[in-house]
């Protein structure tokens, strides 16, 4: 439990510090090894980011088109897969399975083999499962378009695609076992917490679903109980514990110092997994199910305080002093800003969860936000984040334009910004309209109009965001990046001074 | 942390403790629910859909309805729901005399309790249908003193003919004063020239092909794609769509739904919660005094809907 243990670079190691002469011949061996490590996953993880990319733009553009046909329903409505009802399920698994899991995939993979200090074997058969995965993702994107859709939120797709998707992640997830089995060194750093509590909790709580929705189907309402059971673990225990895993490598290692507190990590990660999985029921408030259910959950949201707080503690005081890096690196300014929209995330889910908030966002546009805070806020800018250290890590090159990495950094930022929040005000004014019964029920709908607009706009600016970033991550791909030394900093004119801190 | 086993072992535990107690033990209290009989055992509800109601229902999954439209009622301490009527319109049937229970759900799958309202509550959708002919008892939705003579265009839809004919129904549908007074306030409009009765099967045809031409401020899109246009040969079909003026089809054109229409349409009559439950209370019309109609049926608590 000595933090000086941690997979971190020790501070002592800088070049040129005073006594660091006998640490570099060490050092020297760590870097091969890690360059080895590197080489070994290279392709998998490439390949698991450039489909995720894909997906990431397909995703976007049915977005752009569900966000405009609120507000311009009759927008290419006579084609029957292009109908809303459509789109939208396509749009939130594309991004879900699409763009979320593979890159999530593929970070984990990478963060894996460094922590387990293990190079990658028989890369090979991990494409094997990434082109698998998106066999099933195109199969149940298509399915949802050709109106086989289950119906089920977020568990769209139909079961034939579902059993792909399945098969894909256990070849997937044997891999990250593998290494995990084989790793060096005998402690087990508090990522690979996350991503072994990732890996085995999505194939339980995907299959578990699925036979509970369409092996052995559950009578009635608990069908719905089962898909938001669903809904939250995946949210939290598999996209969230990636996406903490990661903040918790990516934020000390670029900043070059220990995780402030190990035991704060643990009580996090520990209280984090049994509070965040009984989460899910406070979104049917109100509904045809037993209150205690609904309570249950609303008590562990309210709960999820003690994780959020101690995590966010700890990314506090690792940071404390480094603030001034977030100017430079675009691995931490994405990791801090997703890392700090976790802590926002979660306090809003917690607001809402309330029964006296959520009957009046209940059935409202304020889910979605709630959805977008987690999925895109969080998670996604970490992701974002992670590719900006790893893929210069599998490629040799380095990211070519600072000024495209701050494009699409602000892009999102702001995108994604007002999207919640206009998503959170309509939510709000529609929830205060339905609540009223002297005001039609039209009324609700109209008021949010100027909302949904204005998300509108905002999608627009993630469109941006993530055609640039497709576009310099295509450079990386082809070898166009740039031949250096030195990362690439977002504010170049002051690498000099920056290069005495790395 | 050192050893592997804790950590394992913590992340199944929680898992199962989360299963355990979200899903096992409400499935044991909820999930092996029976439908209910009244003393002589007669009476079942609910009953599974048949036939064209449970094809329609894949029609409804399949365009993805339930991301707009919910099909469950809240309580009353809750929320609003139970005090709402359709179109704000007195006249006009409310979302439901009840909250809605586990066990109006019996038999969905999959289900569709929605999750966000961008379109009204579905559950009594088909319960707000006008009255049919063999049930002549005078339901709530059902306006009292009918003075409008019945509208003049007969209903051409075999299905509801009978709906077309009722005389209590004309009177909402040929915008009495006060609807149109609220219409006028918020921005409805009921159907402009009186044709279909709102919510029955024609108005639901007319309204998935042309929301607007129904519902002036609708946000809903059309569903075009479920009907066909094609050129009249011979007789003009007996289930075409009839228009207004603006929207009209050109001569010699008509419009038919498709069978995935039909059964959509036989879906959405089908869904009805009004059936009492032991386990719910019924809330008639007490609480609503204001939007309450003049109708003395309305004035008995709890008209247990025999009608069903």
């Amino acid at each position: 439990m000595n933090p000086s243990e941690l997979p971190v670079r020790p501070s002592t190691a800088v070049p040129g510090a005073p006594g660091a002469g006998s640490e570099v011949t060490l050092r020297d061996v760590e870097q091969v090894e890690r360059a080895l490590i590197d080489a070994s996953t290279r392709l998998p993880v490439l390949f698991f980011y450039g489909s995720a990319i894909v997906w990431l733009l397909l995703g976007t553009l049915l977005a752009g088109f569900t966000s405009f046909k609120l507000h311009a329903p009759d927008l290419l409505a006579n084609v029957s897969f292009l109908t809303w009802g459509r789109i939208r399920p396509a749009h939130v698994n594309v991004m879900i399975y699409g763009w979320g899991a593979m890159a999530g995939i593929g970070t984990a993979i990478w963060l894996m083999a460094r922590l387990c200090r293990t190079t990658l074997r028989h890369p090979l058969l991990l494409i094997g499962g990434g082109a698998f995965w998106n066999l099933g993702v195109v199969l149940g994107v298509g399915g949802i378009l050709a109106g086989d859709s289950t119906g089920y939120e977020w568990l769209e797709f139909p079961p034939y695609a579902a059993i792909v998707l399945f098969v894909a992640y256990s070849l997937v997830v044997s891999w990250a076992m593998l290494m995990f089995r084989f790793r060096r060194g005998d402690y087990v750093y508090i990522t690979q917490w996350y991503l072994l509590a990732a890996f085995l909790w999505f194939p339980w709580v995907y299959g578990t679903t699925q036979i509970m929705l369409f092996v052995v189907p559950l009578q009635g309402v608990m069908q719905e109980a089962v898909t938001w059971w669903f809904a939250n673990n995946l949210l939290f225990l598999w996209f969230g514990a990636i996406g903490l895993g990661t903040a918790y490598y990516m934020i000390p290692k670029v900043i070059g110092r220990p995780v402030y507190s190990y035991h704060l990590a643990a009580v996090g990660f520990w209280t984090y997994a049994l509070f965040a999985s009984w989460t899910g029921m406070q979104r049917i408030v109100d509904g045809p199910f037993p209150a205690w259910m609904i309570t249950a959950s609303i008590a562990a949201t309210i709960l999820t305080i003690i994780p959020v707080a101690t995590v966010g503690l700890n990314h506090h005081m690792t940071m404390r002093g480094y603030f001034g890096l977030l100017r430079y690196s675009p691995t931490l300014r994405f990791t801090v800003f997703g890392a700090i929209a976790y802590t926002v995330f979660s306090l809003v889910g917690v607001l809402l969860s309330l029964r006296s908030v959520a009957g009046y966002v209940h059935f409202t546009v304020a889910g979605v936000a709630y959805s977008h805070m987690g999925l895109y806020a969080f998670f996604t800018m970490v992701m974002f984040g992670s590719m900006y250290y790893i893929v210069p890590r599998l490629v040799g090159r380095e990211w070519r334009y600072a000024s495209l990495i701050k494009l699409h950094f602000w892009s999102s930022t702001y995108g994604v910004g007002l999207m919640v929040l206009m998503l959170l005000v309509g939510g709000l004014s529609q929830g205060a309209s339905m609540h009223d019964p002297s005001l039609a029920f039209s009324e609700s709908t109209q008021s949010i109009l100027p909302y949904l607009r204005g998300r509108s706009v905002s999608g627009l600016l993630l469109t941006v965001a993530h055609f640039v970033f497709a576009f310099h991550f295509g450079l990386m791909l082809f070898g166009l990046g740039r031949t250096a030394s030195l990362p690439t900093f977002l504010n170049p004119q002051e690498e000099e001074a920056l290069e005495a801190r790395l | 942390m050192k050893g592997i086993a804790p950590l394992f072992l913590g992340i199944v535990g929680t898992f199962v403790f989360s299963w355990a107690g979200l899903i096992l033990i409400p499935n044991y209290q909820i999930g092996h629910l029976e439908p209910q009989v009244d003393e002589d055992g007669n009476d079942p509800y609910p009953a599974p859909k048949s036939g064209m109601a449970d094809r329609g229902r894949r029609i409804y999954v399949a365009n993805g309805c339930v991301y707009c439209h919910s099909q469950q009622v809240r309580a009353d301490y809750a929320a609003s729901d139970l005090e709402r009527t359709r179109d704000l319109d007195p006249k006009k049937p409310k979302w439901g005399e009840r909250r809605s229970a586990p066990r109006d759900y019996l038999f969905e799958h999959p289900i569709l309790l929605g999750k966000m309202r961008l379109g009204p509550d579905l559950a009594n959708i088909g319960k707000s249908a006008p009255v049919e002919g063999e049930s002549a008892a005078p339901a709530v939705n059902t306006a009292g003193p009918a003075t409008t003579q019945p509208s003049p265009a007969s209903n051409p839809t075999p299905g509801a003919s009978p709906v077309a004919a009722s005389p209590g129904v004309a009177a909402v549908a040929a915008s009495p004063k006060p609807a149109a007074n609220s219409a006028a306030v918020v921005g409805i409009t009921a159907t402009g020239n009186g044709a279909e009765a709102p919510y029955s099967a024609a108005w639901h045809h007319r309204h998935l092909y042309n929301p607007r031409s129904l519902v002036l401020d609708s946000n809903m899109p059309s569903y075009r794609f479920l009907y066909q246009k094609r050129r009249i040969s011979g007789e003009r079909a007996a289930d075409a769509l009839r228009f207004d003026e603006p929207n009209a089809v050109p001569e010699g054109w008509e419009v038919v739904p498709t069978y995935d229409a039909k059964n959509l349409v036989a879906y959405l009559m089908s869904l009805d919660q009004s059936h009492a439950l032991k386990e719910v209370k019924t809330s008639g019309a007490p609480a609503s005094a204001p939007v309450a109609p003049p109708a003395p049926a309305s004035g008995s608590p709890a008209p247990t809907k025999e009608a069903k």
